[in-house]
């Protein structure tokens, strides 16, 4: 329970930005939401898909995403989260911060 | 806010929300099951995978849960659930918890809620009363005698920083015809006064300036809202009526509004007249010209844009320039700046000086009550363990844990809170309402609001956080694999208990010892000898300042009142003195020059003084130690006489003695013919003070109190008093007939009643410790019932057992009381000037440590009783 703790903990503010990453192309499912973040990181970063859910209603209480039951291509019923105008913009403010972090960081390793 | 809404729907949706995560989360399942069975894996094997790669999916529900907003609000709600039955489930701890920290809270917010009034509302009344200054003239002695009509006029010229001073003085008043007068108060106000203090009449107007301007002044009068009840039943038809006042006619103009009561704290006034009116009211009085008649507060609120340090520097030129114009009256008199809480007069030092006392005192119960209850909640939750064990291997988080364990003792924490708030309301009424028999119309005034509630609120909650910390901690700390194997603590967990018994002794001790000591000094107090005998003397006070004799008359009627009372059967002597001793107010200071032994700086000296009749020292008791009583008031052969005490003569003629000497004034001053054994004068507990007694012979005052020394029962005497007096003048009013005992009792009244608080509150607070001390040592024997079993098996007798168990409670209570007995001598030593009284040393300690031991000795003498089978079999 310890480490699983540790490793959502470290992930929680880098897995709010790459799920609005990702929303950001369009509206997704749970599991396609999933999938594409272990697509785009050329399979390097797995989500735990339990702590996913977590995440998602957390974005969904702060008002960055919301969500509304469709159906999707296999024609199966399921639940799709999309951007709100409110949460591009806490995207652009994530992309920012990023930015700046790891370039920071990238001066140290460097330099160092 | 929309937001909070939002939640508390999501509270009522609650069910649609779980099925739809559940929903959500069997489709991503499926999905992924589907997915691995497309890749050739078996549809167990698929379905696991998928599991695998999920997680927990409780685990994850919950997280989630945790993650959509509101859910604090639904475990609050469910959390305040709990509590609730777990509180009803020990009605007994929860009662006595609840009852402890009412009443604790409760008696702290009525103090707190007085001093709040006195201070932030010192003028009923009166809004916004606290932006009045007091602007006092103030003796190099350091008394504050009160301006001179004629100083308060200066002043109000002088002082730029003031807008509008105004000024009163409390005057007794005969109201009605002669033989059927009663006593009023009133105040001698300036013209402004009620302008200045912002008041709108009830009815009628208030006083106009030019009623003020000259001497003799207008006959008018404003009346106070509750003697209009009382005397005109609020009929509307009063004004223009006249009133008898002192024998003078007196216009009723307006009504003062109701809840005003006039500008001294404590005191409640009935009628209010010009200032100006005093040479009318108090026939042949020169207080409007003479500049050594003082008595008036004056007061004001400062200009906009001044400062308080600007208007003391302008009152001190002023003082300063008044000191070099008249210094006959002025010299050595400045002058200070005082909120009006702060005043010299009324009851408002005095009382808040002991509510202080109280409240702190009153607070360290409340430490001793949260102890208490810690000790209780720690002594439960030891039972709890198996609950608590169970939850934490279910997966409860140690804050969850917590927060259920505080949601519980808040809630504990607002019962009391409600309690305490009844009790304060009940407890502000029963204050305003505390009869106060004597001469003076007191009030208290005292009120509760949203101020004083919030205070209790705040404190009941507050101390139930405070209470509910500790045990809390203990608990979430707990280790379910432990707790669930057996219900036994640690014997490290023990420390921690002990920790608080310790606390808990500690502080009640310390309580117990100053409560035992404010009691002790009340009780020396009243068996102090006063230097006079109190009993068998009837008081009576007149006034017969409207009556117009000249003094030859005065005293000639005075002299023939005491001779046909000496006279009276069952009468063993008779006096009259200006004053009593031990009353409210302050006794008047007289400034004196000694003939032959002046001050080298000029300077005065100061005494308080007395004006009597001769055979006073003998009714009251005073033994004269030296030279002889005052001459009878007919004899005037020898020229004006007075009396000192010892400690004058110890002051002022240090080793000679003072008989025979002169104490100036006019010559040929007055001749020292006699020295008498000190007296207590102003209040119990003060200094030894030098007295100047003078005959009534020589400084005749047409007030006064008759004092009756009767054979037997002196308040069997007051109608014989009455028939005596009248047949003199039937005109001739007594007020005020009581008796010298119950005239003392009353100066009593401000040391009662914390004397009667501690009483009631002493054996409380014994018993609080005791069932704090009780409760832990029993929960702890419950604890070592098996080991008991064991080591009783095995052959230890009951009587080792009993003596080890009570032991070691006794051990961890002395490590509370040791530290808590050195604080209180060192406090004592503090507080008495080095005096230890050894029975409250070691008789408190002694009571505590006493209920202490029977209470471990109790559940330690349970165990060893149980039959050792029965209590190997309870593991």
């Amino acid at each position: 329970m310890a480490k699983n703790d540790f490793q959502t903990d470290l992930l929680q503010g880098t897995l709010d930005m790459l799920i609005l990453r990702v929303l950001n192309r369009g509206e997704m499912h749970g599991w396609g939401i999933a999938d594409r973040i272990e697509q785009l990181s050329k399979k390097v970063l797995s989500v735990g898909e339990g702590s996913l859910y977590p995440a998602l209603y957390r974005l969904q209480d702060q008002g960055w995403i919301e969500s509304e039951w469709g159906v999707s291509d296999h024609n199966r019923k399921a639940k799709f989260y999309r951007l709100t105008k409110a949460g591009k913009k806490q995207l652009e403010v994530e992309q920012e911060t990023w930015d700046r972090l790891t370039l920071a960081i990238g001066e140290i390793m460097k330099s160092a | 806010m929309k937001r909070l809404f939002a939640r508390l729907g999501s509270l009522f949706r609650k069910s649609k929300l779980e099925a739809e995560m559940s929903e959500e989360m069997r489709l991503h399942l499926e999905r992924r099951t589907e997915e691995n069975v497309a890749s050739g894996m078996s549809s167990s094997d698929a379905r696991f995978a998928a599991l695998r790669k999920f997680g927990g999916v409780e685990q994850a529900k919950e997280r989630a849960r945790e993650q959509r907003g509101g859910m604090w609000l639904e475990h609050l709600v469910r959390d305040t659930r709990h509590g609730w039955r777990m509180i009803v489930k020990a009605p007994l701890l929860s009662g006595v918890i609840v009852l402890s920290l009412g009443i604790g809270v409760g008696v702290n917010a009525v103090i707190f809620s007085w001093i709040r009034s006195l201070v932030f509302r010192p003028i009923p009344g009166v809004a916004d009363a606290t932006r009045f200054h007091l602007v006092e003239p103030k003796t190099d002695a350091g008394s504050y005698p009160g301006a001179s009509w004629t100083e308060y006029r200066d002043l109000r010229e002088r002082l730029r920083a003031f807008d509008g001073l105004l000024a009163f003085k409390m005057l007794p008043l005969n109201l009605g015809e002669p033989g059927r007068e009663e006593r009023v108060y009133a105040q001698l106000v300036s013209g402004n006064y009620f302008s200045a203090l912002g008041l709108r009449p009830a009815a009628g107007r208030f006083l106009r300036d030019d009623e003020t301007a000259r001497p003799g002044g207008a006959a008018v009068v404003v009346i106070s809202h509750n003697f209009w009840r009382t005397h005109f039943d609020g009929r509307p038809d009063l004004l223009g009526r006249k009133l008898r006042l002192n024998g003078q006619l007196l216009t009723i103009v307006g009504v003062a509004p109701e809840g005003f009561l006039g500008t001294v704290t404590g005191l409640d006034f009935d009628l209010w007249a010009p200032a100006t009116l005093a040479p009318v009211l108090l026939t042949g009085s020169s207080e409007l010209e003479a500049r050594d008649t003082r008595g008036y507060s004056v007061m004001g609120t400062l200009r906009a844009g001044a400062t308080l340090a600007q208007a003391q520097t302008e009152l001190d030129a002023t003082m300063k320039a008044l000191a070099a114009g008249f210094p006959a009256s002025n010299a050595n008199v400045g002058a200070e700046l005082l909120p009006f809480w702060r005043s010299p007069r009324g009851a408002a030092r005095l009382l808040l000086g002991a509510l202080a006392v109280l409240q702190g005192f009153m607070l360290l119960v409340l430490l001793v009550v949260c102890a208490n209850a810690a000790n209780l909640l720690l002594a439960r939750s030891t039972t709890r363990r198996r609950e608590i064990g169970v939850r934490l291997a279910l997966g409860a988080r140690p804050l969850q844990i917590l927060r259920l364990l505080l949601v519980e003792s808040v809630l504990l924490g607002v019962g009391a809170s409600m309690l305490g708030g009844l009790l304060a309301v009940w407890g502000t009424t029963a204050v305003r309402a505390v009869p106060l028999p004597g001469v003076f119309p007191f009030r208290f005034e005292t009120g509760l609001e949203a101020g004083g509630l919030a205070f209790t609120a705040l404190l009941g909650i507050g101390c139930a956080i405070v209470f509910g910390l500790a045990p809390a901690v203990q608990a979430a700390r707990v280790d379910s694999q432990l707790a669930l194997r057996a219900a036994k603590t640690p014997a490290g967990r023990r420390g921690f208990r002990n920790v608080l018994v310790a606390v808990e002794v500690a502080l009640a001790l310390f309580v117990l010892v100053v409560a035992a000591l404010f009691l002790r000094n009340f009780l020396e107090t009243r068996t102090a000898d006063p230097g006079f005998r109190a009993d068998g003397v009837l008081l009576a006070a007149y006034d017969r300042s409207s009556a117009g004799y000249d003094k030859a008359a005065g005293v000639a009627l005075t002299d023939e009142l005491l001779r046909r009372l000496r006279a009276t059967p069952g009468v063993e002597a008779a006096a009259v003195a200006s004053w009593v001793p031990l009353d409210f107010h302050a006794m008047p200071l007289g400034a004196f020059k000694i003939d032959g032994r002046e001050r080298s700086d000029g300077g005065l000296e100061r005494s308080i003084t007395y004006t009597v009749t001769p055979g006073y020292f003998d009714l009251m008791k005073i033994p004269l130690v030296a030279g002889h009583d005052f001459d009878p008031l007919a004899d005037t052969a020898h020229g004006p006489q007075v009396v000192v005490n010892e400690e004058f003569a110890r002051r002022f003629f240090p080793g000679i003695s003072p008989l025979g000497h002169r104490i100036g004034g006019k010559p040929p001053g007055y001749e020292v013919v006699g020295v008498v054994r000190n007296a207590l004068y102003e209040t119990f507990g003060e200094p030894v003070k030098p007295m100047m007694y003078f005959s009534y012979r020589d400084r005749f005052n047409p007030a006064g109190q008759i004092h009756v020394r009767t054979h037997d029962a002196e308040a069997a005497f007051a109608p014989e008093l009455r028939r005596v007096v009248r047949g003199i003048d039937p005109a001739f009013v007594l007020n005020d007939v009581r008796t010298l005992t119950e005239h003392v009792d009353k100066n009593l009244f401000f040391r009662k009643i914390p004397a009667r608080l501690f009483a009631v509150l002493g054996p409380l607070i014994l018993l609080l410790a005791a069932v704090g001390i009780y409760a832990v040592v029993a929960y702890a024997v419950a604890q070592r019932t098996a080991e008991i079993g064991v080591r009783l098996a095995l052959g230890a007798s009951t009587g080792r057992v009993v003596r080890e168990i009570v032991g070691e409670s006794m051990k961890v209570v002395c490590y509370g009381a040791v530290p808590a007995w050195l604080v209180s001598v060192v406090v004592m030593l503090h507080l008495r000037g080095g005096v230890l009284n050894l029975m409250i040393l070691l008789g408190v300690p002694g009571a505590l440590l006493g209920v202490a031991w029977l209470a471990a000795w109790l559940p330690a003498r349970r165990a060893a009783r149980v039959d050792p089978v029965v209590a190997l079999r309870a593991e």
